[in-house]
């Protein structure tokens, strides 16, 4: 798309505005958007119709509490939405809906997904214990402007797909310079929803902000590489890696936690893994000392292996890491060179296959080892 | 929201051979009760798990009614005598954390007193009507 | 009450012993990881590697009980292990014994008095001050600063003698010192006689009186126990009390899974049973006009507390793992001990004591009737 609508004035009160219309006009039936809590201390995801909108949203949230992935998931995983559905995404939450659509843990119907230019999110457990207030401004200063605020999550601030792209409406903030916001429709679904609205012949070339999205997604790109780069350094080899892991207290809450890790019963906590104590006690006898529980390396390499190649790098997991492990970013670095291989970008295309669940006969021929000995010498 | 026109919700877990029975003996012997209850038949009343009541309780019932029989008189002999320490967990834990306990009742009714479970059930639902709605029901954020 | 002995031994002679002289198959007790600053509760097979163990770490990364329930589930060892558990950890065993989720053949239990120990992210073996701020408050029969709330707490740091096979006892002693011990079941007492320590029957040894600081500790900690509980309950004075108690809860579940008497593998709040389709989505929000995601979140603690708040033994776990700081270790103490208390309960002290809800007396609890 080259155009979109421009709608002038404050983003928050723009975009609410915006989703009440459609509420109103019956566009849609019902939303489902972050909001504050009831203490207002910290966030939490809200369904609502027109009378709870204004009472329980707030659309632009400076922490992701609970992955909105997750909820879209909740809502629709028995059966798709009863009726018309606005989800309200982080762009990050889009690419968990959609690889999470290929896993049939989300059904799409009847769903109208909106996404933004996220500015990121900070770290939830900073945000709780920090000075909200001055947070709160920072963040809604970098929604305007999209600068990166002061002490974002690592991986928010190398987070190179940044934009709501892929969603129905796209709702468009980098260089509108805090001055109002553009409404992009992605789908002919979106096009058809924003006809509907008010300032619906108010267009407004989008030229001036694909060419900054694209000279700040080479930016973050880079960024991403060196970081990374160094990240995996730091965790190279399995000395540096138990180090990192070191204070992991194998509570499984980053797999609870993530939005790809969809298992009700997770392969780690099954009986799969459980022994007697016999056997546990040759296990330490072999490794000079058996941690209890045991398999923490497992788990989390065995869960890279499960679900990094779908990794939307959300940060959901950092965030509910109760003893502060990176994880976020161990995923990351993981997932970066598996993609290559299979040139796959979760959450990029609602019809690009997962990996492994396709093949091509022709591929992958530098993982084979060739047979080199003669048969014929023998 | 008031006495008048307030008519309360009210959840009742019936067990299957006393209780429920008196229930549909009322009905047939055409004894008028409040209609407020939702009736859900269990096999036993020790098949109400605590969660049940308090689930109940926090989704905006205004009532919680748990029937069994008589004590020594269960169908499996002591179920019931279980299903009173079930009602005793769920009815601590709910007054320690804030949800008011006058919501959750229990009460034995024998298969063959039809009029004393739709005197419990008046009894009940005119207690609920006095004590008002369950502020749970209002609450979104709960 | 068991006479306490001077066994003239360190910790650390004291483990070696048991691989030399009583055969032992293994050791499992908190220990120095091969990387990194932390320690982790781990199990060992020989003398050698067993000398990284530090059993008295003020850290719980792991509520022992649950180690031992993994270890033991499936098959007791064949071989005797020594376990180190804490109090709490202790209790939770026995609860856990209980509810068939380990067992208690070949096991040695070794447990010792308990000064609390500091949220696991705050402390690591390089924190020098820390510990020796912690020892010595430990010495002098004192809260050290800095221990988890439910530690500074907690009434029960001496393990009650029935249950362990050998008590060490710590308070009001220094400890680099000879460790005091003792030894209440038969299993202990030979024990004691394989590793060649004086019981009191012998004339030569003269037994060693528990110390007054355990009694400072015990005052200390009731009051901080008072005024725990009435800050809990005060919190909850309504049904908005409850509301913002869990009002930051992100429904991550981390407190069921950390928590040793929590065993389901499937809990009842992740099972299909909570699980809606989309139209009861709608029917909810209703009149209220807004309905917040994750559904049940509140009732997801109110119903594990009706679940497991009988055996809930106060061992913090489940606050240390929170990643929202909710006092979910000071809830459950404060509400699943008035729980405890209608029932006559206490879990963890008997072994032969039958759970609240698998048992009943004819005529008891009339006051529930209506």
């Amino acid at each position: 798309m080259d155009k979109g609508i421009w709608i002038d004035g404050p983003v928050n009160k723009g975009v609410m505005k915006f989703l009440k219309g459609l509420l109103e006009n019956n566009a849609m039936d019902a939303v489902l958007m972050p909001g504050k809590n009831k203490t207002g201390d910290s966030n939490a995801w809200f369904f609502l119709d027109r009378d709870g909108l204004d009472e329980s949203a707030s659309p632009f949230p400076p922490v992701m509490t609970t992955q909105g992935a997750k909820m879209v998931s909740y809502l629709t995983k028995k059966n798709g939405s009863w009726k018309k559905t606005g989800v309200l995404l982080r762009p990050c939450e889009l690419r968990a809906v959609i690889e999470l659509a290929k896993l049939k843990q989300v059904d799409l119907t009847n769903l109208v997904l909106i996404s933004y230019d996220c500015p990121g999110a900070f770290p939830l457990k900073e945000y709780l214990s920090g000075n909200q207030q001055e947070l709160d401004m920072a963040f809604e200063t970098s929604l305007g402007t999209q600068t990166d605020p002061e002490g974002l999550r690592n991986v928010c601030s190398i987070c190179s797909n940044f934009t709501g792209s892929g969603a129905d409406i796209e709702i468009g903030l980098i260089g509108a310079d805090s001055k109002g916001f553009w409404l992009i429709p992605g789908t002919e679904q979106g096009e058809e929803l924003l006809k509907k609205t008010e300032e619906s012949n108010s267009f407004k070339s989008l030229e001036s902000r694909d060419k900054l999205v694209e000279a700040k997604s080479v930016q973050r790109k880079e960024k991403r590489e060196t970081t990374l780069d160094s990240f995996q350094q730091s965790v190279n080899g399995p000395e540096n890696l138990m180090t990192v892991l070191s204070s992991c207290i194998n509570c499984h809450n980053c797999s609870r936690v993530c939005p790809i890790c969809f298992c009700r019963e997770c392969y780690f906590d099954s009986r799969a893994l459980n022994s007697g104590a016999d056997e546990m006690l040759r296990r330490a006898d072999r490794k000079q000392g058996l941690r209890l529980l045991p398999d923490l390396l497992l788990f989390h390499m065995g869960r890279m292996t499960h679900m990094s190649i779908s990794c939307v790098s959300c940060g959901a997991c950092e965030d509910a890491c109760p003893a502060d492990i990176p994880v976020s970013m161990l995923f990351t670095v993981a997932a970066r060179d598996t993609r290559k291989i299979f040139d796959y970008e979760p959450g990029r295309d609602i019809d690009e296959a997962l990996p492994y669940s396709v093949f091509n006969f022709e591929e992958l021929k530098n993982f084979e080892a060739p047979y080199t000995r003669q048969y014929s010498k023998q | 929201m008031t006495d008048n026109g307030y008519e309360p919700k009210i959840v009742a877990f019936l067990c299957n051979w006393c209780t429920f029975t008196a229930a549909d003996l009322a009905g047939t012997s055409r004894i008028k009760y409040q209609p407020n209850i939702r009736i859900i038949k269990v096999m036993c009343s020790s098949r109400v798990d605590p969660v049940f009541i308090l689930k109940a309780l926090l989704d905006g019932a205004d009532g919680v009614l748990i029937g069994g029989c008589a004590p020594g008189d269960c169908h499996y002999s002591k179920g019931n005598f279980y299903a009173r320490r079930k009602v005793a967990l769920a009815k601590t834990l709910a007054q320690n954390m804030g949800l008011d306990t006058d919501r959750i009742r229990l009460s034995w009714i024998p298969a063959s007193e039809g009029p004393k479970f739709a005197g419990v059930v008046n009894e009940f639902t005119e207690k609920i009507k006095k004590i008002g709605a369950n502020p749970a029901g209002q609450e979104v954020f709960i | 009450m068991e006479t306490f002995i001077n066994s003239r031994m360190t910790i650390s002679e004291f483990i070696a012993a048991i691989f030399d002289k009583r055969e032992t198959a293994g050791v499992a007790a908190m220990a120095k990881l091969p990387s990194g600053n932390k320690a982790a509760y781990t199990l060992f097979t020989d003398k050698k590697s067993a000398e990284n163990s530090i059993p008295f770490f003020p850290a719980m990364p792991v509520n022992a009980a649950k180690a031992v329930s993994k270890f033991t589930r499936q098959a007791s060892p064949s071989k005797e292990v020594a376990m180190f558990l804490r109090p709490c950890e202790l209790r939770a065993l026995t609860e856990l014994v209980k509810i068939k989720q380990a067992g208690l053949d070949n096991l040695l239990l070794i447990s010792f008095d308990c000064g609390g120990v500091f949220p696991f992210k705050e402390i690591s073996i390089s924190d020098e001050e820390k510990l020796k701020s912690y020892v010595d408050a430990f010495k002098n029969g004192k809260n050290c600063e800095g221990i988890r709330p439910v530690c500074a707490a907690c009434t029960k740091f001496v393990p009650k003698e029935n249950q362990a096979d050998i008590v060490i006892s710590l308070i009001g002693r220094k400890p680099h010192d000879p460790l005091v011990m003792s030894f209440p079941t038969e299993k202990g007492k030979n024990t004691a006689k394989a590793l060649g320590i004086d019981l009191p029957d012998k004339t030569h040894t003269s037994p060693v009186a528990p110390s007054t600081a355990v009694e400072s500790l015990f005052k200390e900690r009731e009051e901080k126990e008072k005024k725990l509980k009435e800050k809990i309950k005060t919190g909850f004075a309504d049904t908005g009390g409850l509301v913002s108690m869990f009002d930051r809860c992100i429904s991550c579940h981390a407190c069921s899974y950390v928590c040793p008497i929590c065993y389901c593998k499937n809990c009842y709040f992740d099972s299909q049973t909570f699980e809606y389709f989309s139209e009861s989505y709608f029917i909810r929000m209703g009149e209220k006009g807004a309905l917040r995601l994750p559904v049940d979140r509140t009732l997801f603690h109110v119903g594990r507390l009706s679940h497991m708040g009988l055996s809930c033994v106060a061992c913090g776990m489940c606050e240390d793992a929170c990643p929202v700081n909710i006092p979910v270790s000071q809830i459950f103490k404060t509400i699943g001990s008035e729980a405890q208390a209608v029932f006559d309960y206490i879990p963890g002290k008997d072994l032969n004591e039958a759970l609240p809800l698998l048992t009943y007396s004819e005529s008891e609890l009339e006051t529930f009737e209506d």
